[in-house]
């Protein structure tokens, strides 16, 4: 494939990123919004098996219970606060609030952006040795990273290690 | 704290220098596919958790190879039938 044609080919068929660049097309609409680290953490390892290890869920994609108050999606420097989510919910009591990804096939099924029932499943059949009582959710968009990291990334944290003393944490970006 | 993220969008992946990530060539709001196909949001899940278990040097991100195109197909073949893959 020459480099014209490959330029040309459909990300689709071609297994890479959809949307190439976003890290600097977003960071050049909203300067510095967008994190940008200078080094990596070292490497935590699991440090029993999965089968015994207790696991929880954080992501950006605004999912709440129904009967939490929803976050602020209108906020022009977004909302600074996250939600508990209790593992043991199901698709049809949690709810999206954010307006900043595509979410109609996740309305329809929760478990394309916050797979909450895939990881029970996961948790009864001993592939995991169990799921914190709950998962974390917040909205990604934000203006201001390091006040993010001061909030709700260290709160988060907090929680996940002192109240739900997870072994490990998946992270799904939204 | 062992982490492990599910990125659709490594270059964002790679700025953030997370320690472990698996990447899926798919849309923003489908990191864990489309709905009802619960074998490949368990795929998914599973990728992850191996890389949490298997990764030696912080910043791996391993690419997971299923095409979008190909998921989409899955998806309106599992729509035709009316029911869950």
């Amino acid at each position: 494939m020459t480099e014209a044609n490959s330029s040309l080919a459909d990300p689709r068929e071609t297994g890479t990123q959809l949307r190439p660049g976003l890290w600097q097309t977003v960071n050049e609409r909203y300067p510095g919004s967008m994190i940008e680290k200078d080094r990596f953490v070292p490497l935590a390892e699991l440090r029993k098996p999965l089968s015994k290890a207790r696991l929880t869920l954080i992501s950006s994609c605004g999912v709440h219970a129904k009967t939490d108050s929803s976050l602020d999606v209108c906020h022009p420097f977004g909302d600074f606060r996250f939600r508990r989510v209790p593992s043991r919910l199901r698709h049809q009591d949690l709810i999206i609030h954010q307006l900043k990804y595509p979410h109609d096939d996740a309305d329809v099924d929760i478990n394309v952006i916050f797979p909450i029932e895939r990881l029970q499943e996961l948790a009864s059949k001993g592939v995991l040795g169990g799921l914190t009582e709950n998962f974390f959710s917040f909205i990604g968009y934000n203006m201001d990273p390091e006040k993010f990291e001061r909030t709700v990334a260290h709160d988060i944290a907090e929680a996940v290690v002192t109240e739900e003393r997870a072994d490990a944490a998946l992270l799904a970006p939204a | 704290m062992p982490t492990v993220s599910v990125t659709v969008a490594k270059d964002v992946t790679e700025k953030i220098k997370a320690p472990r990530a698996i990447f899926l060539p798919w849309p923003m709001g489908h990191h864990f596919g489309v709905p009802f196909h619960a074998s490949l949001q368990r795929r998914v899940l599973l990728e992850a958790l191996y890389l949490l278990e298997s990764a030696q040097v912080s910043g791996t991100i391993r690419d997971v190879n299923v095409k979008w195109a190909d998921v989409r197909r899955e998806a309106k073949t599992l729509t035709d039938q009316g029911g869950k893959l």
